[in-house]
């Protein structure tokens, strides 16, 4: 088991798809961050050394990634809300933000848009 | 009135008293007028679509069954599913041994008499040929008796080459360098087997690279070399491969001479009177130095006199075998990403770069010093269209065909299609000043002859697995089949033909 920024990953899993668990991480930055320590994107989280463990971690902390991202996130829509723009009263009444029509289909709208916004 | 019943028809009349009869046969023995035996009748059988009968104060609601778990088997284990495709068998217990089949020996490698029949691998050498993975798995060593290799005219042209770099004569430690080309099952894999095959008979080291793809292929841990050239990668893992394999192929060679120069690089690793096999092991178990060990191998290898202090052990250096399969991996940008998260070229990665160097002829320091050959071969099944390759080896078959470079007939890069630089730089080789520097040659394999082909129908006739009578016209037919004798195509062929009753 590695350490990578606190979190625990065992041995036999992809460096790629670890980094790709934090939350604002996808397939571009993961691939960016293997680039610069130079690591094979094929390579497993215990072939990692020591060194390359600290630099992504080091790497890791310096980047605006889970609560904080999330933190950034709801701080937006709030920011949204507390102006009283359209968008923040459709973010508020659990509706589509982005001109979609109501008809049918706001399934995705209805589950996540509410007045206390959860990431 | 006449009576319903016809007399004939005894059926309806009431049944005897029951009693009379055994009581478990009552029930067939009266069911019906029949003349075949009421055992065969099949049971009553319940009438489909008749609903159920409704149950009072029950709930009357479909009855979802449970689906069953489906049973998972466990994956296998890692590595398994590799090792079963990399699996390489090399006999079949059921084929025929053929009687009087020679072995590849140092004589008979030359000898012209041979052409056109079958010579078995030595069996103590097949797991040197292993060790270098000479076999392939989907090629059909599995369907013989043991492995043999047709004499080919190539062969035997390549059976003399080997003989003359290797023994006393003009051509004593001469470099010759090609790269093999040719269609689809040609054999060109195999050609490079047999060229390891005879180096190892007269006790060359064989160096090889099977699958060039590998490299390339981003599977393998890399790092930029040093500090002071970031932009060159150092693979150490597949540098410990590769001198694991070489190791392990050349035991006998390498733990026969002895380290003459002093490596620096090395640093107190290096003892005086070390062996190469014991200086190659340094690299397998710390892959972090592998490249340096293998960088002082080479340089081991290519020796002609010892440093000052190392007289003592050393012994003249064997002639070199390095062979290279799949050679267009090599001559595009790899999948590895430089720190920019910019592909890496393929030439940049150091490994390729030492092996495409040999291609060169150098006109200060000799390649290969000692003698020895270098093959390198293309793929024709799993390559990468590389349009600068494609012209370089058009250049390449011009200049051996006598075309001067400035002539209008040279074949030149569309301008358009943009060829890449650097892989015409390595095969754009100017002629060596150095007597013993053989310059870049293209060799095409194509088909064998028919008397080559008669020779290998009639292999696979006496290994039983062809029930024909191989005459010249049957072989004819089947080489015209083949496409010109492509040999792949006729092995297909051999295989698959059975007898028609």
């Amino acid at each position: 088991m590695v350490f990578i920024l606190g979190v625990n990953f065992p041995e036999r899993n992809l460096v790629k798809k670890s980094l790709e668990s934090f939350f604002g991480i996808g397939n571009l930055t993961s691939t960016r961050l293997l680039a610069r320590f130079h690591i094979h994107p094929t390579c497993k989280v215990g072939e990692l050394g020591n060194k390359q463990v600290l630099d992504i971690t080091a790497a890791l902390s310096d980047m605006k990634i889970e609560n904080d991202l999330r933190r950034q996130y709801l701080d937006n829509i709030k920011r949204l809300k507390e102006t009283g723009t359209y968008r923040g009263r459709r973010h508020a009444l659990g509706l589509p933000v982005r001109g979609q029509r109501t008809r049918s289909q706001i399934k995705t709208a209805v589950k996540l848009n509410r007045m206390e916004r959860r990431l | 009135m006449v009576s319903s019943f016809c007399w004939s028809c005894l059926t309806r009349l009431p049944p005897a008293p029951r009693a009379i009869l055994p009581p478990t046969l009552t029930a067939q023995r009266v069911a019906a007028f029949h003349t075949s035996t009421a055992l065969f009748s099949s049971p009553v059988k319940k009438k489909k679509g008749d609903a159920p009968v409704a149950k009072f104060r029950q709930a009357k609601s479909a009855k979802m069954k449970k689906k069953k778990p489906v049973e998972r088997t466990r994956p296998p284990a890692v590595g398994e599913r590799k090792a079963l495709k990399k699996r390489i068998v090399l006999s079949n217990p059921n084929a025929l041994e053929i009687e009087g089949m020679q072995d590849l020996s140092a004589e008979n490698m030359v000898d012209a008499r041979l052409r056109g029949s079958i010579l078995g691998l030595p069996v103590p050498m097949l797991d040197q040929l292993r060790a270098v993975q000479a076999f392939k798995p989907k090629q059909g060593w599995s369907i013989f008796r043991r492995p043999g290799t047709v004499v080919r005219r190539e062969t035997l042209e390549l059976g003399r080459l080997i003989d003359g770099i290797s023994s006393e004569g003009e051509n004593k430690g001469k470099v010759v360098r090609k790269i093999v080309t040719g269609v689809k099952g040609s054999g060109k894999t195999v050609h490079l087997l047999q060229a390891m095959s005879m180096a190892f008979t007269k006790n060359w080291v064989v160096i090889t690279v099977p699958e060039a793809q590998d490299l390339v292929i981003a599977n393998t841990a890399y790092a930029p070399l040093s500090d002071e050239n970031p932009n060159v990668y150092v693979q150490n893992d597949a540098t410990a491969a590769l001198l694991s394999r070489t190791v392990t192929a050349n035991q006998k060679v390498l733990s026969s001479l002895s380290v003459s120069q002093a490596h620096p690089a090395l640093k107190s690793a290096v003892k005086p009177g070390m062996t190469l096999e014991a200086l190659a092991k340094l690299g397998i178990q710390d892959p972090a130095a592998a490249w340096n060990v293998f960088q002082a191998l080479w340089t081991e290898l290519t020796a002609t006199a010892p440093a000052p202090g190392f007289e003592k052990t050393f012994k003249p250096r064997p002639p070199v075998l390095v062979t290279m399969d799949n050679l267009a991996h090599w001559m595009k940008e790899s999948k590895y990403n430089s720190i920019n998260c910019t592909p890496i070229h393929a030439h940049d990665l150091v490994f390729v770069r030492h092996f495409l160097s040999l291609l060169k002829p150098n006109a200060n320091k000799p390649t290969l010093p000692n003698g020895g050959l270098i093959l390198y071969a293309t793929s024709a099944s799993n390559s990468p269209a590389v349009y600068g390759l494609t012209v370089a080896l058009k250049q390449l078959a011009a200049r051996q065909a006598g075309v001067n470079p400035s002539s209008p007939e040279y074949p030149q890069p569309d301008p358009y299609l943009n060829a890449d630089k650097r892989v015409l730089a390595v095969f754009d080789a100017s002629k060596s000043t150095a007597p013993k520097e053989g310059a870049l040659e293209l060799q095409t394999l194509s088909g064998i002859t028919r008397e080559e082909a008669r020779g290998f129908m009639e292999y696979f006739a006496r290994s039983g697995l062809l029930r024909e009578t191989v005459t010249d016209a049957w072989v004819g037919e089947k080489w015209t089949l083949a496409g010109g004798g492509v040999i792949g195509e006729l092995e297909k062929l051999g295989r698959r033909l059975r007898v028609i009753a």
